[in-house]
């Protein structure tokens, strides 16, 4: 059986006074993807972020690999493996994308960072044709290939990804799940936040539905995936 | 061409430059107007004032006011030593304040959530705290005893130790001007070689623009936040020391409790302003350019029209600057250089891996 990566426990959190998550349990499993959906304004980024240390958590416990890091500020929990991909703004625009890789990379050996740029290359030569362009000029896919790209060249022990294909047209966004479903080839673990139900859940192995700030299934994506009255839980009636 | 008048220009320019720098450099980071900077500036000055009094006094070194012969005549009132003690302790001074700032109060505030009202009343509160400070300091050792003292602004002695007479004294150049432009081209040289040659600066940049990834990305932006907060305050400090050696450039009054601080904060955040609010090179060209106005523009203007007594009003006509500019070029001269003067976009290169990867 896979390790666990992720664990929440009784978590309550929200942001500043403003309480979004009440008594979240779960546990993300090494080497899957797992699929967080619901409908907006359910809770989905904010769980996701609660992972990361970006939103404040009032009671109970987040774990990685068993090490307590609820209190852990944002950049103590990169250092420890984790990498966040925002859903906007997840790359520096006024960078170039050299430097965006360099800054992705800065606390890495020299000689390590070398071979994880040429890593990058392979996965997105098209990158390699942009490193001196501002990274704010490039198409919204060339944007998001970076966006990986930094978190590959940090070689994360897990990935979360915050919708990835909000405000794409369904060629690109197919292009870059398609992306994420490498990645976990790769060997990374991933969450997924995804506003596409049905093309996150195929992707995923685990699916965890959020509403109202609770969690309304978490089981195997495809079983939500099957579940007749998806619509009925999506909407909120649980 | 005016000389004096030129050379007034730089010292004042020179200093709005230094204080506009650290308005924009808080702005950009702490996203809060600093109305508290300039008084950080004075702050500086105070304690310099006071350790050039004690070492001046406790070594018993008199002014000379020979000017020696040479090549370039110069004089050399007091020794070296006296000016560099003078400026680091202004710059220790005003890092001393702002740290006292950043860490006591806005950094609090910004941890419980504060709105950048709340920021920006609470620096004016710090505003006022500093100048109770200096009141309290000034009724016990007296500020202007020290400055007799050291014998600055007395018209004869303060940085013309420096001054440099250049084809047998028909052209003079002020030690404080020189000492000043060259600062503020220094600092400019090496902001730019922080921010684009080095990896520190790259991270002030990414923190600059996405707070939040380059905290995923492992940056301690707040480190990164206290560092801007940290030249910010040395630059400050740097600023009133120069204010200390020169108050009469621009009409400014002699150093007080208040003063000059409460006269230049206008014409500091104007710099500010007319740079572009978000450009740090830009703030340094916007604080030279509002010298520029304020001592030299106004001046001619004065000459024009027979209006003399229009000096004293050199502040409203920045001010008029500055409304032009947010009419005309609200981005400022940085955004005015953007859309006349930067290159484009560079054009994608291929194979220059290798060499991109020497240069971190």
């Amino acid at each position: 059986m896979a390790g666990v990566v992720l664990k929440l426990e009784k978590v309550n959190a929200g942001y500043g006074k403003l309480q979004t998550l009440f008594d979240i349990d779960l546990e993300i499993p090494e080497g899957m993807i797992t699929v967080i959906v619901g409908p907006n304004g359910a809770g989905k980024s904010t769980l996701l972020k609660t992972m990361f240390g970006l939103t404040t958590v009032y009671s109970g416990r987040v774990l990685f690999y068993g090490k307590d890091i609820t209190r852990l500020p944002p950049h103590e929990r990169a250092k420890l493996g984790m990498a966040f991909i925002f859903q906007l703004n997840n790359i520096f625009a006024e960078l170039t994308v050299w430097e965006n890789l360099k800054l992705a990379g800065h606390d890495l050996p020299q000689d390590v960072f070398r071979e994880r740029v040429r890593e990058v290359f392979k996965t997105f030569p098209r990158l390699r044709e942009r490193l001196h362009q501002k990274a704010g000029t490039m198409s919204g896919g060339e944007r998001q290939m970076l966006a990986m790209a930094i978190g590959i060249i940090r070689k994360p022990k897990i990935f979360l990804i915050d919708e990835p294909t909000a405000g794409l047209a369904p060629k690109l966004a197919r292009e870059v799940l398609a992306n994420v479903k490498r990645l976990n080839e790769q060997g990374y673990t991933v969450v997924l936040v995804e506003q596409n139900v049905k093309a996150g859940l195929e992707i995923g192995h685990k699916g965890v539905l959020v509403v109202n700030g609770r969690i309304a299934f978490d089981g195997p994506a495809r079983e939500l995936l099957a579940q007749k009255d998806l619509a009925k839980l999506y909407m909120g009636v649980v | 061409m005016n000389v004096n008048i030129l050379m007034g220009t730089l010292v004042y320019g020179s200093v709005l430059a230094l204080l506009s720098l650290g308005i924009t450099l808080i702005y950009m980071t702490t996203k809060v107007f600093n109305f508290a900077h300039p008084r950080l500036s004075l702050f500086g000055a105070y304690l310099a004032i006071t350790a050039m009094a004690a070492y001046i006094t406790g070594k018993g070194i008199q002014p000379d006011l020979t000017v020696h012969e040479g090549i370039i005549p110069y004089r050399l009132a007091y020794p070296a030593s006296v000016y560099i003690i003078g400026a680091v302790v202004a710059i220790v001074g005003g890092i001393i304040a702002a740290m006292v700032e950043y860490y006591l109060i806005l950094k609090p505030l910004l941890d419980r959530g504060s709105d950048y009202l709340q920021l920006m009343i609470a620096t004016l509160a710090y505003d006022f705290i500093l100048m109770a400070v200096l009141f309290l300091y000034n009724t016990h050792v007296k500020i202007v005893s020290l400055l007799n003292k050291i014998n600055v602004q007395s018209t004869s002695v303060d940085f013309s130790s420096y001054d440099l007479y250049i084809m047998k004294g028909y052209l003079t150049i002020p030690g404080d001007a020189l000492y000043s432009t060259l600062i503020v081209l220094i600092i400019t040289a090496a902001i730019y070689i922080l921010l684009f040659k080095t990896t520190l600066g790259v991270k002030m940049r990414a923190s600059i623009e996405n707070p939040p990834l380059a905290e995923v990305l492992g940056i301690n932006v707040r480190r990164i936040y206290a560092l801007s907060w940290i030249i910010s305050g040395a630059t400050a400090g740097l600023a009133g020391f120069f204010i200390m050696m020169r108050p009469s450039v621009a009409g400014l009054k002699p150093i007080s409790a208040t003063s000059p601080a409460d006269e230049i904060v206008v014409s500091a955040f104007a710099g500010s302003i007319v740079g572009g609010v978000n450009s740090i090179f830009g703030s340094l060209a916007g604080g030279m350019l509002i010298g520029f106005i304020e001592v030299y523009v106004t001046f001619f203007i004065g000459i024009a029209t027979g209006l003399g007594a229009i000096t004293k009003y050199s502040r409203v006509i920045s001010m008029f600057a500055v409304g032009l500019f947010l009419l005309f070029a609200p981005q400022g001269l940085a955004g005015l250089y953007k859309k006349y003067l930067a290159p484009p976009p560079a054009a994608p290169e291929l194979g220059e891996e290798e060499h991109e990867e020497g240069e971190g």
